[in-house]
C-alpha cells in the first residue's frame, strides 16, 4: 500500500531483451526525504531500472510503479516528468551550444511547464543552489566536467522534482569534487527532493544513502542501512569485490 | 555593376529563405526534405488562387495571409504523412529522400491538374522603380531585399527566445537529452516542419511576384538551396544565410560577365574549392 510517507513504490518490475532478463522482479520503496542508494557491478541492471521507471527510452514489460499516488508505468515520459520525477544520465546530456541559463530554462519550460515570473524565479533559485550563477552566460560546451555535472543536475532540479534519479553523478570527478558533490546531494535532499542514487564510488554512495540496495544480474540481492550492507559477507565477496570494500573501510 | 548587386541580393534573399528552412529540418531531424521546392510552389499557388480574380479575387494581402496559414498546416501534414512513420527506423535519411521526392511529384502533378500549365503571376506588392546610389531597380526587388533579412531576423529570434525555438535547437544538438528534459521530440519535429514550410511559402510568394508561377517553379530553387546548405555548412543557420547571399551574388556576377550557360560551372567550381579547404562548409561543425 502506498502511504503519504512513501514517494515511490516499485513492485515486481521486469524487462527482457530476447532471452536476457535485464531487470528481474525488482521491488522497493523510497520514503519522502530519503536517499536510497543502488550498488552493483556493471551490467547489474541499475541504469535499466532507471529507464524502466522513467520510461525513457523504454518502459517495463512487467510490474507496477506508483509514484506519489499515481500509477506511472504506462505513462509517457514527459507526463512522468510533469508529475515530479526527474533523472540524470551518466553520459553528458547538456546542450553544448546553448548557455547555462538556456539549458536550465529548457528544463523549467518543458520539465515543469513553468513560464513567466515563476520560470525566471525557478531558474534563479536553481542557478544559486547549484552554484552556477556566475557561469549563467557561458556556453555549456565550455564548462569543465564538474560544472557540467552541476548543470545536468540543475536542468533536472529546476522542475523542483519530488524524486530525482541520479545515475553515477561522481564519475570523472576527483576526490575533492566528490566531497563537494556529496554535500550537494544532501542539500538537494534537504530542499525537499527524495533521491535514488546509482554510484560506483562506494564511499560517496554509503556516505549519503540512508539505505542501500544491491543488484546483480538484474535481481535485487539485498537492502539495508549502509553499515549492514558494507559488512554483509555475501555482498562483499560475491558482488562488490573484496578490494572495493577494503577501500571503503579505509575511508 | 549596381544591377548585378541588386540581382545577386534578390536571389540571395530568396535562397536564404528557402535554404534556412531546409537547414532547420536537417539540423533537427537529420533528414533532407526533397518536397521543400514543391511546398514553395504550393505556397505561390495558394497565394495566387486566393488573390487573383481568376480565383477567389480577395486581393494580394489576403492571398499572402492565406498562404502563410496554409503553409503552416501543409508543413505539419507533410511531416505526419511522409516523415513521421519512418522516424527511428534504421535508414530514415534514405527513406525520407524517397517519400519526399514522391510527395514533390504528387504535389507538382496535382498543381498541374488543378491549375493547368498556363503561366501565372502574382500582383506586385509595390510597383514602379526606385533609384538608390545611382542604381535603378524595381520597387518589388527592393522589398524582397529588405524583407528577407527581417524574416531571417525573426527566425533567429524565434530560435533564440521562444519555447519551441529553444527546443528545436536543443533537439538538433542532443535529442536524447531533449527527451530527458521532457521535450516532446515528435511535437518539436512537427513545429520544425511547419516553420520550414512557412519560410518556403514566403519564398514562393516572392518568386511568384518577380517571375512566374508554374507547377515546376520549385525545382531550380530547391537545387540551389541544397547547394547553399552544403556550402554554408550542414545545420549551421548563419553559415546557410551567408552562403545564400554569396551564391546569389556569384551567380549574378557570373551570369552578367561570363554568361548564364557557364554560371553553374562557376558555382560548382567555387563550391568544390571551398569544400576542399573547409570540408564541413563555411561554418559547418565537424561530424
Amino acid at each position: 500500500m502506498t502511504t503519504t510517507e512513501t514517494i515511490i513504490e516499485v513492485r515486481g518490475l521486469g524487462k527482457s531483451f530476447g532471452s536476457l532478463v535485464a531487470v528481474d522482479d525488482v521491488s522497493f520503496t523510497i520514503r519522502r526525504g530519503e536517499i536510497l542508494g543502488i550498488a552493483g557491478p556493471n551490467g547489474a541492471g541499475k541504469t535499466t531500472l532507471f529507464n524502466l521507471i522513467t520510461r525513457n527510452p523504454f518502459g517495463p514489460d512487467r510490474g507496477e510503479v506508483v509514484f506519489d499516488g499515481h500509477r506511472i508505468d504506462r505513462l509517457k515520459p514527459h507526463r512522468i516528468m510533469r508529475l515530479g520525477l526527474a533523472r540524470t544520465f551518466q553520459k553528458e546530456t547538456s546542450f553544448a551550444k546553448l548557455t547555462v541559463e538556456q539549458n536550465i530554462r529548457l528544463g523549467g519550460v518543458y520539465g515543469a511547464g513553468l513560464r513567466g515570473a515563476a520560470l525566471q524565479a525557478a531558474i534563479e533559485a536553481t542557478l544559486e543552489m547549484l552554484e552556477l550563477a556566475p557561469l549563467r552566460n557561458e556556453l555549456a560546451g565550455s564548462l569543465p566536467v564538474f560544472q557540467t555535472k552541476h548543470l545536468m543536475i540543475a536542468s533536472a532540479m529546476v522542475a523542483r522534482p519530488r524524486l530525482l534519479l541520479l545515475d553515477e553523478p561522481a564519475s570523472g570527478l576527483n576526490s575533492i569534487e566528490q566531497a563537494d558533490l556529496q554535500r550537494l546531494i544532501l542539500r538537494l535532499r534537504d530542499s525537499g527532493t527524495s533521491i535514488l542514487l546509482i554510484e560506483h564510488i562506494l564511499p560517496l554512495l554509503f556516505g549519503v544513502s540512508e539505505r542501500v540496495m544491491v543488484m546483480d544480474f538484474g535481481k535485487k540481492l539485498t537492502e539495508g542501512p549502509p553499515s549492514e550492507i558494507a559488512r554483509d559477507p555475501q555482498v562483499i565477496e560475491a558482488y562488490l569485490g573484496g578490494k572495493a570494500m577494503e577501500n571503503l573501510h579505509a575511508t | 555593376m549596381g544591377a548585378v548587386i541588386v540581382a545577386g541580393l534578390v536571389s540571395g534573399s530568396i535562397y536564404a529563405l528557402i535554404a534556412s528552412g531546409l537547414s532547420l529540418v536537417w539540423g533537427a531531424l537529420g533528414v533532407f526534405n526533397f518536397a521543400h521546392g514543391a511546398l514553395l510552389m504550393v505556397g505561390a499557388f495558394v497565394a495566387w488562387w486566393v488573390s487573383d480574380p481568376a480565383g477567389l479575387g480577395l486581393g494580394l494581402f489576403a492571398g499572402i495571409l492565406a498562404c502563410m496559414i496554409f503553409m503552416v498546416a501543409a508543413g505539419a501534414v507533410l511531416y505526419v504523412l511522409l516523415v513521421r512513420p519512418w522516424i527511428g527506423t534504421p535508414a530514415v535519411e534514405l527513406t525520407v529522400i524517397m517519400t519526399t521526392v514522391a510527395g514533390a511529384m504528387f504535389l507538382e502533378n496535382l498543381a498541374l491538374l488543378i491549375f493547368g500549365a498556363r503561366l501565372k503571376a502574382l500582383d506586385q506588392v509595390v510597383t514602379g522603380t526606385v533609384k538608390i546610389a545611382g542604381t535603378a531597380m524595381q520597387a518589388q526587388n527592393l522589398l524582397v531585399i529588405i524583407l528577407a533579412p527581417v524574416l531571417l531576423g525573426a527566425l533567429a529570434l524565434f530560435l533564440k527566445l521562444s519555447k519551441h525555438g529553444l527546443a528545436i535547437r536543443a533537439i538538433a544538438q542532443n535529442d536524447e537529452a531533449a527527451r530527458l528534459l521532457g521535450i516532446r521530440v515528435e511535437v518539436t519535429y512537427l513545429v520544425t516542419f511547419a516553420v520550414s514550410a512557412l519560410l518556403a511559402g514566403v519564398a514562393g510568394v516572392m518568386i511568384g511576384g518577380l517571375f512566374n508561377i508554374t507547377p515546376s517553379m520549385g525545382n531550380e530553387p530547391l537545387l540551389r538551396a541544397f547547394l547553399v546548405v552544403v556550402f554554408g555548412g550542414l545545420g549551421s543557420l548563419p553559415g546557410t544565410i551567408i552562403a545564400a547571399y554569396l551564391i546569389g551574388l556569384i551567380e549574378a556576377a557570373s551570369s552578367y560577365y561570363i554568361g548564364i550557360y557557364w554560371t553553374p560551372v562557376a558555382l560548382f567550381t567555387v563550391l568544390i574549392v571551398i569544400l576542399l579547404v573547409r570540408p564541413n562548409g563555411l561554418l559547418g561543425r565537424s561530424a
